[in-house]
């Protein structure tokens, strides 16, 4: 039994070809375009194939049950490297095969095959439901033609449908209505665009759906046509934008809608995934077309609605470090390091692949070590929309990096990772890929593996890191922030100096004009008055014609601007009138003048009566100098 | 059996707790980041700092050794583009923040040896090597002193001056009129700068906003965005004034340059 045990290793391990042993195998990825096609519809199954050892050779798709192949279209790639007289190779090959469907079922196609170095390799099959012709997602609507006489008319998303004229099967009674693509009133006539987005509140990078549904009146009978040169795209500008169908794509009928009592034929126009860049309210613009048919409605323009998305940071809380902002989605992380054994001062080939659907990074940190230097990657992708219903991004970018190792010995060259925020489970994650030990020869040309190679060169000198936190000062309220420090601290000592002066400027100022106040003819003649007024109430006759005189004269000052002391004679007439006193009253002035000088120098006793009576007119001249 | 089952239930939350808790801790994530950087593993130690900047963590050392990291990465051969501005972001933060003056000065010295790595790739570059034209006159001025230390200089030269004056006017004596002339001949000047310097050191500490350019080519645009013909990009790890920001467009000034940059071109400076 043991003899039979070691005779079937033996034969099997000479059955198999040297170069299969020596060699790794190559990665290899099989896909479809799409997983549900009609009867009578063409799938593309496309094979990718990458290896390290030789190109790619004689692809097979394998087993097509159900399907017929009519087509297939290969594209070869080479990457070569060379670092040091270290070479490193990759080959490639994508093979697209169109298949026909041709009966309904669910079929496992494949698995497609390549040779490489003499050896096959297969990549994992894939199904593909079969449905009945015209229940295919994307093949239904030009199943529906019907072709009439009439023409009905052209839509710039569905271009080939002008070419067929005919009916839309849409306009048939019988067609059942989904209460999903319902709205409570229609966005015009005939025609009208309807936009939505699957989630109207996301995280920064999480994905957001956008979609432009075009309604067509089915019951109006009438051809609907939109001008293809006046359609205009909505704005997304904050958002990365990935169209999820492709540009040359039909439109797609989705289904039929009951809205204000009217059948509407929806087909959907646009799918993009938008990718917010930052936080905040962002604005999805409309998108708008301009009918041409109906006449009626010729020239009116149909847009759709703006769009909000409000937009937030995924939470600080239990956040990785490495975390990047925008890196939302769900991914995971495949290396590959070829080879395992160099010598020092060599490079290693390290092939990451990071897949998954969201927003995939466009690019990686690899985990940096002493004594292994990372060069750029060479970066290739496969994204677009995946998932059943093709309304989620997502795919895979590959990143090709040539490492050189300084150090001798084992070394653990880390591992990949990527922390990432998934929207569907509410929390961080990290994708990991451990890429493992190579074993490095030491060479006598390379330096002494202690790792310093490069670092001699570049940054010399840099100071020690320090293990504990300063800690954050103690924040202290500033005296320049107080209105008091500048009223008082500052602006008092100055304002009250230029108040004192001030002040003193006043009071001198006031002083002044107190006394001009004071000296002034009317004050003269108020104060002569009064003393006139005392004197002729007393006792001395003479006393008295000398206050009447200067009460006189005193109002000939205030009242003509003359003064008419020490004038002799008619000379007080004459001054009086030159100063436009009436003669009458000049000469009153002058009569009563002459009388209190007699009276006063007359050797005789003055009478004191008399001096009253002469007041008495001295007041009534006043009055007549008043009233000049 | 069901106690049992509970028990492990909770055993296994009160973990899962416990993780995020440390995950979350500042001095937990510092610790992981100082070791990553003494063990030489520079990726990690960024991941590790920069999650402690994203909790809002500001201090001297984290910001230094932030530096490190990116200083360290470039030393080993795992350059990114922009690691050296992200250095001389962390140095120029760390000696903006510290109180210690041999963090201050560490801080410089590595500034400095940034800086002439930046200035040597320039120079094979073929671009102008002035990487720092250094803060303006008045700016150099105000920052001799604190705000405070102005502020009080400020209100002493105006009590200082309005005595004179009093005194001078008060005074009868010759010799106290002229005495008093000369102090408030001095304090009149002396306050008209401490004012100045005081406000312009508010105005600093309450509205100038720097950055430092963190990509290895922040290139000068206009207004409107527009790559400026003939401009050279701004050094990186510059630190420049952030005049307006506008958007995806910042508007700064670089010594007598004013010109705007890329708004992801800069990492602004913390206070």
């Amino acid at each position: 039994m043991k003899a039979c045990l070691l005779f079937l290793l033996l034969a099997a391990f000479l059955l198999v070809p040297p170069v299969a042993r020596a060699q790794s195998a190559p990665q290899l990825q099989a896909q479809a375009d799409v997983d549900t096609v009609g009867v009578g519809d063409v799938v593309h199954l496309e094979l990718s194939a990458q290896s390290g050892e030789g190109m790619p050779t004689d692809p097979q798709p394998g087993a097509t049950p159900g399907f017929v192949v009519r087509g297939q279209s290969s594209s070869p790639s080479q990457t070569h490297i060379s670092i040091n007289g270290n070479r490193i190779d990759r080959f490639g090959l994508t093979v697209d095969w169109a298949l026909l469907a041709q009966r309904v079922g669910t079929f496992s196609v494949g698995p497609p095959t390549v040779s490489v170095g003499g050896s096959r390799f297969a990549a994992r099959p894939v199904t593909i439901h079969v449905v009945p012709a015209g229940q295919g997602p994307q093949r239904q609507q030009q199943q529906n033609q019907n072709p009439t006489p009439f023409p009905q008319g052209f839509s710039p998303f569905d271009p080939w449908r002008g070419l067929f004229p005919g009916v839309d099967p849409g306009a048939q009674s019988s067609v059942v209505t989904d209460p999903r693509l319902a709205l409570d009133a229609p966005g015009g006539t005939f025609y009208f665009l309807h936009a939505v987005v699957d989630n109207p509140s996301a995280v920064v990078g999480q994905q957001v759906t956008f979609s432009v549904y075009e309604y067509l009146d089915e019951g109006a009978g009438a051809g609907i046509e939109v001008d293809p040169a006046d359609v205009h795209d909505p704005t997304a500008a904050e958002f990365v934008k990935h169209p999820l169908l492709r540009d040359d794509q039909e439109a797609i009928l989705v289904g039929y809608a009951s809205v204000a009592g009217r059948v509407w034929k929806v087909n959907l126009v646009r799918r993009w995934a938008l990718f917010p860049l930052h936080a905040g309210d962002l604005v999805i613009g409309p998108m708008s077309v301009t009918l041409l048919r109906p006449r009626s409605a010729a020239g009116s323009k149909r847009a759709t609605d703006l769009l909000h998305v409000r937009v937030t940071e995924p939470p600080g809380a239990g956040r990785p470090p490495g975390y990047a902002l925008g890196d939302v989605g769900h991914f995971s992380l495949a290396a590959q390091v070829t080879p395992r054994d160099l010598e020092q001062g060599g490079a290693v080939g390290v092939h990451v692949e990071l897949s998954g659907k969201g927003n995939v990074p466009a690019a990686m940190a690899p985990p940096a070590r002493p004594g292994v230097e990372w060069l750029a990657p060479e970066v290739h992708e496969q994204l677009g929309s995946v998932g059943r219903e093709a309304d989620t991004f997502g795919g895979k970018r590959v990143f090709d990096y040539v490492v050189r190792v300084h150090l001798a010995g084992d070394v653990d060259l880390g591992e990949v990772s990527l922390p990432f925020w998934d929207p569907d489970q509410k929390r961080y994650a990290v994708a990991r890929a451990t890429l493992g030990t190579v074993h490095v020869k030491p060479t006598a040309a390379a330096p002494a593996s202690s790792g310093d190679g490069p670092e001699q060169e570049t940054l010399p000198g840099l100071p020690p890191p320090r293990e504990a936190l300063e800690g954050t000062a103690p924040s202290h309220a500033h005296p320049d922030d107080s209105r008091l420090y500048w009223l008082l601290g500052v602006g008092a000592w100055p304002a009250a100096f230029g108040i004192a002066v001030a002040g003193r400027a006043a009071g001198r100022r006031m002083t002044r004009a107190w006394h001009a106040r004071r000296a002034s003819p009317a004050t003269d003649l108020k104060e002569r008055v009064t003393a006139a007024n005392a004197a002729c109430h007393g006792k001395d006759a003479r006393a008295a014609d000398a206050a009447i005189a200067h009460a006189l004269e005193a109002a000939a000052i205030a009242h003509a601007g003359v003064s008419v002391r020490g004038a002799v004679g008619d000379e007080v007439v004459h001054r009086l009138e030159d100063a436009g006193v009436a003669r009458d009253a000049a000469s009153r002035v002058a009569e009563l003048l002459r009388e209190c000088e007699a009276a006063r120098f007359a050797p005789d006793a003055a009478d004191v009566l008399s001096a009253r009576d002469r007041w008495l007119r001295a007041q009534g001249a006043i009055r007549q100098l008043v009233k000049r | 059996m069901r106690g049992l089952g509970f028990l492990f239930a909770f055993l296994v939350l009160f973990s899962c707790a416990s993780t995020a808790r440390a995950q979350d801790d500042p001095g937990t994530l510092f610790a992981q980041a100082t070791q990553a950087l003494k063990e030489g593993r520079a990726g990690d130690a960024i991941a590790s700092f920069e999650a402690l900047a994203d909790r809002g963590v500001v201090d001297a050392v984290a910001s230094y050794d932030r530096g490190l990291a990116y200083a360290t990465r470039v030393r080993i051969g795992a350059e990114v583009p922009g690691d050296l501005g992200r250095a001389a972001h962390g140095f120029e933060e760390a000696r903006d923040l510290s109180r210690d003056v041999r963090l201050t000065d560490d801080a410089t010295h590595a500034l400095t040896v940034v800086r002439s790595e930046v200035a040597r790739r320039r120079t094979r570059a073929g671009q102008p090597v002035e990487v720092d034209p250094g803060r303006s006159l008045a700016r150099t001025v105000s920052s001799l002193l604190a705000e405070d230390t102005w502020a009080v200089l400020a209100a002493a030269s105006s009590a200082l001056l309005a005595l004179g004056l009093f005194v001078r006017w008060l005074a009868g004596a010759p010799r106290w009129r002229v005495a008093c002339g000369v102090v408030a001949g001095v304090a009149a000047p002396v306050l008209a700068v401490s004012i100045a310097m005081t406000l312009a050191a508010r105005h600093d500490r309450l509205v100038l906003r720097e950055a430092v350019v963190v990509t290895s080519s922040a290139r000068p645009s206009d207004e409107r965005g527009i790559a400026l013909a003939g401009a050279t990009p701004l050094p990186e790890g510059a630190r420049v004034e952030i005049v307006e920001a506008r958007g995806p467009w910042t508007r700064v000034r670089f010594g007598s340059i004013d010109v705007s940059v890329a708004a992801g071109a800069l990492r602004d400076l913390a206070r």
